[in-house]
């Protein structure tokens, strides 16, 4: 069973921080609200999947630059833009920036709800994807060095042979490097190990 | 005798006789002497009688001679007979030069048919047919120059002729007097008319048609207009018109600067005066001229320095007088002087009510301005109790529908959305508050109770915030009149900004201070100090309106906590305090105490 999914609540009104910890709990989702960014910077974020509500008009500084600075600490909670006096261009940029959503206070249940349930289905296929490029980088990470440079050549395509006489060896011991590879790599097909490779380079960019 | 003696003492008859013829002789000699004597006193009362007339008639001849006034006699046929001196000096002719020539020679033409007639009907009727004693007419000298004589008539009969004596007096001194007189009250009248219509309230075309008016009466005119010169357009604006025509509409109503009389008289800043219209260039309409009888027309600029302001203009049946172009003239400067002082009293009225309307406009704009920005921020401020309230709603309907009726989230849920209902109410009132300034009722009341009240709103914000409270309110303080939302408004505005201003502290306690006092007599003060960051800048920046400290404040609060005490007579002050904090106070007076 996965982990409980958390929504985080940054609003600097009390009431408002509380009627949504209220309303989002009636959907069965944990809720932690802070009323300024700096004391959910010093939260430690659970390892489960969760989204953050976050009210545009904070103290100390705009839930907009707020944003920034949580993609500058690698912090890539899903946003919920909530604003007492929203505008386009301020949307537009939330939106470009990686927001789920941008709503109007007050914004119908529904509209939160369903953002709400956006952010957390992104998150955790976030998660899910971040964790399996970590299993195949753990797993890449178990090759031989000989191994390494089998894989990558198998998967630009080359054949045995042409990998033997690249290499330099027979074309037997690189069908052993290479299942030894495969094995390694959890990969049942040629396919399989692609597209792994694939998920890492494109993690590792 | 000795005869008579000798017959004795007896007297004989013939005795007796030549007695009595003796007796008689005697009596009539003294009769004829007493007749001669008498005649003789006669002669000589005759010739002095004689000598009496003869020097009276020297005396008079004298008199005639030497009189100032001429003295012409003339026949039945109306010729000249006699003149004195006098007569040849005030027509100019030589001593016996008039004598045997018609009288009529001392009359302008028009007036000798006029004589002739009169003179035969008075001979064949006995009518006069002028005034014999002090007529004024004109007479006419040798050299054609026509004067004012007064004439009177005396008639006798000589054998059977018949003779008149006319004394002629010069009048043209007293005449030229009497005329000045005229004129001078004419004028004083005149300038006294248009004065008037100036000192009076009204449009400018009523006061100048008060001004024509005036000119027709005064100055014999047929009508007189009055144009003003409308400098963007050059066009003359015919504003006046009293007389014949009152109308301000036709072809004369806008007349084009330099052309027709009018304009070339605004133009050239000249006047134009003609007696002649009939032969003058300058007049166009002579068919209407002549229909109408027009005889004279006189045309000033209206001038104030060397700018024209219009043209006032009349027509007149008569000649001008020169006397009438005096005034026309002399008026003309006053009618000017007066549309230039209405202009700047217009001007001055205008831009009086411009400037008005532009204070009210900004005062309004400030408003609007203050109001757009109060809105947005008081969006936020209304947004956030209203957010609550329908995510709270939201919250409970999910419940019900989920069959989860747990009472105290429910509780909890519904307390919530009446806590920030109210809290909503009240921001909307303070904003009402603020929008209907005018409306502020203003009554006696406790200060104290009203920071007591603020204190009891904000004690969840206090809290929230680690706030430590201090309140050192003086409960000997006289009440302030003032509109309670106000001040609440205001204290609430100071408390909320000293929380604010605390509320990024880490390394020193969060103090608050509220404090009421007696400031001096008549005065209390209330104070808001905090513990936070204090301000740099000059507190008066504090007060104008969207100055900030805070990251999205609109800078609002304390601009409006400013009006709003000095709605309330007060003053508003800041003081940033070393090493931090800042003191927010305010003073009002105190209400004047009830006299019983």
């Amino acid at each position: 069973m996965t982990p409980a999914a958390t929504v985080f609540v940054i609003d600097d009104d009390a009431s408002v921080r509380s009627s949504l910890k209220r309303l989002i709990s009636t959907i069965g989702l944990r809720v932690e609200s802070f009323g300024a960014p700096d004391e959910f910077i010093r939260t430690e974020l659970p390892d489960s999947p969760s989204c953050l509500i976050l009210d545009v008009r904070l103290p100390g500084l705009s839930g907009l630059d707020f944003q920034r600075e949580l993609a500058a600490r690698s912090i890539r909670i899903p946003i919920i833009f909530i604003t007492g006096y929203g505008d386009i261009p301020m949307g537009v940029r939330a939106m470009k920036d990686g927001a789920v959503e941008f709503l109007t206070k007050p914004f119908r249940d529904q509209d939160l709800l369903d953002a709400i349930q956006v952010a957390i289905e992104r998150d955790r296929a976030r998660r899910e994807q971040a964790q399996q490029v970590k299993d195949i980088q753990k797993r890449f990470d178990g090759l031989s060095s000989r191994e390494r440079e089998v894989t990558f050549l198998v998967v630009e395509g080359l054949l045995n042979k042409q990998i033997a006489d690249r290499l330099g060896t027979a074309e037997n011991t690189i069908k052993v490097h290479r299942s030894r590879a495969m094995a390694k790599m959890h990969a049942n097909s040629l396919a399989d190990l692609v597209k792994m490779l694939q998920k890492l380079k494109s993690a590792s960019k | 005798m000795s005869g008579a003696q000798q017959e004795g003492w007896q007297v004989s008859e013939e005795e007796v006789v030549a007695a009595e013829l003796e007796r008689r002789v005697a009596l009539r000699t003294a009769e004829l002497a007493a007749l001669n004597e008498q005649l003789r006193k006669e002669i000589a009362s005759r010739k002095h009688v004689e000598e009496e007339l003869r020097s009276s008639e020297e005396k008079h001849r004298v008199i005639v001679e030497a009189a100032s006034d001429a003295v012409v006699t003339i026949d039945e046929t109306g010729s000249i007979v006699f003149t004195n001196p006098a007569t040849a000096r005030l027509f100019g002719y030589g001593p016996a030069e008039l004598i045997g020539k018609s009288l009529t020679v001392l009359m302008p033409q028009s007036m000798r048919g006029l004589h002739d007639n009169g003179f035969r009907r008075y001979q064949a009727t006995g009518v006069r047919h002028i005034n014999w004693q002090g007529t004024e007419l004109t007479a006419l000298s040798r050299n054609g120059r026509e004067f004012p004589v007064e004439v009177s008539f005396g008639e006798l009969s000589i054998d059977g002729h018949r003779l008149f004596t006319g004394f002629i007096r010069d009048i043209s001194q007293r005449k030229k007097a009497e005329e000045l007189e005229a004129a001078r009250k004419c004028l004083a009248v005149v300038r006294a008319d248009v004065s008037l219509a100036f000192g009076k309230e009204g449009s400018l075309e009523t006061i100048l048609h008060e001004c024509a008016e005036s000119i027709v009466l005064h100055l014999d005119a047929a009508f007189a207009r009055i144009w003003t010169l409308n400098r963007e357009t050059k066009m003359l604006e015919l504003r006046a018109s009293a007389g014949l025509y009152t109308h301000l509409t036709g072809a004369h109503a806008r007349i084009p600067l330099g052309t027709l009389k009018i304009g070339m008289i605004a133009q050239e800043q000249k006047p134009v005066l003609s007696n002649d219209l009939l032969n003058d260039p300058r007049i166009s309409d002579k068919a209407w001229v002549a229909k109408e009888g027009m005889a004279g027309f006189a045309g000033y600029p209206l001038l104030t320095g060397n700018r024209t302001l219009g043209v006032v203009a009349m027509f007149s049946r008569k000649p001008v007088t020169a006397q009438s172009i005096d005034v026309l003239a002399s008026v003309a400067d006053l009618i000017a002087q007066g549309i230039e002082r209405k202009r700047a009293e217009d001007e001055l009225q205008v831009s009086e009510r411009r400037l008005k309307e532009m204070e009210g406009e900004l005062a309004r704009v400030v408003r609007v301005t203050t109001m757009g920005e109060l809105a947005a921020s008081i969006a936020h401020e209304v947004n956030q109790p209203l957010t609550a309230v329908v995510n709270n709603g939201s919250a409970c309907l999910r419940l019900l529908a989920n069959r989860n009726l747990e009472p105290d989230i429910l509780r909890g849920a519904l307390e919530e959305i009446v806590a920030d209902g109210t809290r909503a109410s009240n921001v909307l009132s303070r904003i009402r508050a603020f929008i209907a300034k005018e409306a502020a009722e203003k009554s006696p009341l406790d200060i104290n109770a009203v920071i007591q009240e603020v204190l009891s709103l904000t004690g969840r914000a206090i809290h929230e915030n680690h706030v430590m409270l201090n309140d050192q309110l003086n409960t000997d303080l006289p009440s302030v009149l003032g509109d309670r939302v106000q001040l609440q408004q205001v204290v609430l505005n100071l408390i909320m900004n000293g929380i604010e201003a605390m509320t990024m502290l880490t390394d020193r306690p969060r103090l608050l201070s509220v404090r009421s006092q007696i400031a001096s007599p008549n005065w209390i003060e209330v104070a808001v100090r905090d513990s936070g960051t204090g301000f740099s800048s000059a507190p008066e920046h504090l007060f104008s309106p969207f100055y900030t400290t805070k990251p999205h404040g609109m800078g609002l609060g304390l601009s409006i906590t400013r009006s709003l005490i000095e709605n309330h007579g007060g003053r508003l002050q800041a003081v940033s305090l070393s090493p931090h904090g800042a003191e927010f106070s305010f003073t009002l007076p105190s209400a004047p105490v009830a006299t019983s």
